[in-house]
């Protein structure tokens, strides 16, 4: 599963960084590095949904609060 | 053959004194650049003026062509006489160096001048001249890229008198350690203020004497490129890089959308990194046939400061320190300021739609402006800069 999260400037600015930092660690809490890939990507063009982030190609709307639940929900749902 | 000079100067004012009695001046002519470091006699205000006045007769003489012996005379009868010493009184030094590699220099009651090339302290050879009753070294000699020449005032040399080293650090010891420093080819700033910071503690930070040290390095002709936005139309695209791909120099990208242009039609992957080594700036990205690709605003914005931070004269560890981080910003700054003698940058006037709805906390479509603000900082440098806009 490749996970893409957005770092462009306004993504930046909603805190693509905390959802980054998030997902690293919850990958590394739950030991599927093997099976989730991490990347990051320049301007996807939906600003508006920031922080993008795509799983494949499905882009989702995340924030830094909610990164968490995103990750359960729609990571971990996915694998299982 | 073009030569190109990198000079950076840097001063501590003698203890409890609020203006440097030791003036560098900076001159660009058509066929040369000069430089001219002037110590004036006492200290403080006195000091200041006689060594202003000094460096600016000079440099707006010579610029205009006169000879030497026209110069000096001139000083001689224009320099105030100090009511106390019954005395008008400045050094100087002048270091001429001509597109065509030709340096020429002069100096009066100076410390000798330290050249350095390929790691070695090198002597050329001087002439005593009696110009206008002075008596001044005239040296003739050829330049090399990569060739040092440091020019500093006494307080240099007599760092840590009485205290530190008995005798001061005399200029064999100073020229040994600009030599250790060259061996590296560090940036002229950087030799400079490492200079200064080993003066300053050999003052234990109170100068007995205004000090200061000039480093002019001879440098090669460097092109950066700089693409930065997308064009007004997307007909432009291939336009703007045609233009960017075909300008001879290193290729550097700011911003997403830029570099999502640059990708399709070069049709090669951006690699974007997820590593925040300063959370406030946005990772980098890698894109084949680029030295760099960063993120848009955000960086430019950054860059810009630290550009304006390096020409008020911030020469401080910190700052090198800043300068030597990984972040996007930092590196592109680097590039700037150590990297480049000429900048080209291509600029993309697109508003970007994604950013005007949006309730961002600051306005995103500062672009044109940053790109004013660093163009303005990097002639600031001496650098030459074309924008075209698309």
């Amino acid at each position: 599963m490749l996970v893409t999260i957005c770092i462009g400037s306004s993504c930046h600015l909603k805190g693509s960084r905390d959802v980054i930092t998030s997902f690293e660690n919850l990958v590394t809490q739950h030991k599927i590095d093997n099976q989730v890939e991490l990347t990051g990507s320049f301007c996807m063009g939906e600003c508006a949904k920031g922080v993008c982030v795509k799983i494949d190609e499905e882009l989702f709307s995340v924030t830094p609060s909610d990164a968490d639940t995103f990750f359960e929900t729609e990571i971990l749902g996915r694998l299982s | 053959m073009n030569t190109n000079l990198e000079i950076s100067w840097k001063s501590l004012n003698k203890y409890n004194e609020e203006l440097c009695g030791d003036k560098v001046e900076v001159i660009k002519c058509d066929d040369s650049e000069i430089v001219i470091l002037s110590d004036g006699m006492g200290s403080g205000v006195k000091a200041n003026i006689l060594s202003t006045l000094t460096s600016k007769i000079l440099g707006t003489m010579l610029k205009g062509g006169a000879d030497i012996s026209d110069c000096v005379e001139t000083i001689a009868k224009t320099l105030p006489v100090c009511r106390i010493r019954q005395v008008a009184y400045s050094t100087f030094s002048i270091l001429k160096i001509s597109k065509d590699g030709k340096g020429y220099l002069v100096e009066y009651d100076n410390p000798g001048c330290v050249f350095i090339r390929d790691g070695e302290i090198l002597n050329i050879t001087y002439t005593f001249k009696e110009v206008a009753g002075k008596k001044i070294r005239e040296y003739h000699f050829a330049v090399r890229p990569n060739d040092y020449m440091i020019l500093f005032s006494d307080g240099v040399i007599h760092a840590g008198v009485g205290q530190k080293l008995k005798f001061g650090w005399g200029w064999p010891g100073v020229a040994e350690f600009i030599q250790g420093l060259a061996q590296n080819l560090i940036s002229s700033s950087r030799l400079a203020s490492l200079v200064c910071n080993a003066c300053r503690n050999y003052y234990m930070n109170a100068p007995g004497d205004d000090t200061t040290v000039a480093v002019m390095k001879i440098i090669n002709e460097k092109i950066i490129n700089i693409f930065s936005g997308p064009p007004a139309s997307y007909d432009d695209d291939e336009v703007l890089m045609t233009d960017f791909m075909s300008s001879p120099g290193k290729k550097i990208i700011s911003g997403g959308t830029s570099a999502n242009i640059a990708s399709r039609i070069l049709g090669k992957r951006i690699k974007a990194s997820l590593e925040y080594s300063d959370p406030e700036i946005p990772p980098i990205a890698s894109l084949f046939g680029m030295e760099l690709v960063t993120e848009g605003v955000l960086t430019l914005n950054r860059c810009a400061k630290i550009l304006k931070q390096y020409n008020a004269g911030d020469f401080t560890e910190g700052f090198y320190q800043k300068l030597d981080a990984q972040n996007g910003a930092a590196k592109l700054a680097k590039i700037i300021i150590e990297d480049c003698t000429h900048l080209n940058m291509f600029v993309g006037q697109a508003m970007n739609a994604a950013h005007q709805n949006e309730g961002l906390p600051f306005d995103l479509s500062i672009r044109m402006r940053l790109i004013d603000s660093i163009k303005l900082e990097c002639e600031k440098m001496g650098k030459s800069v074309t924008i075209k806009y698309y």
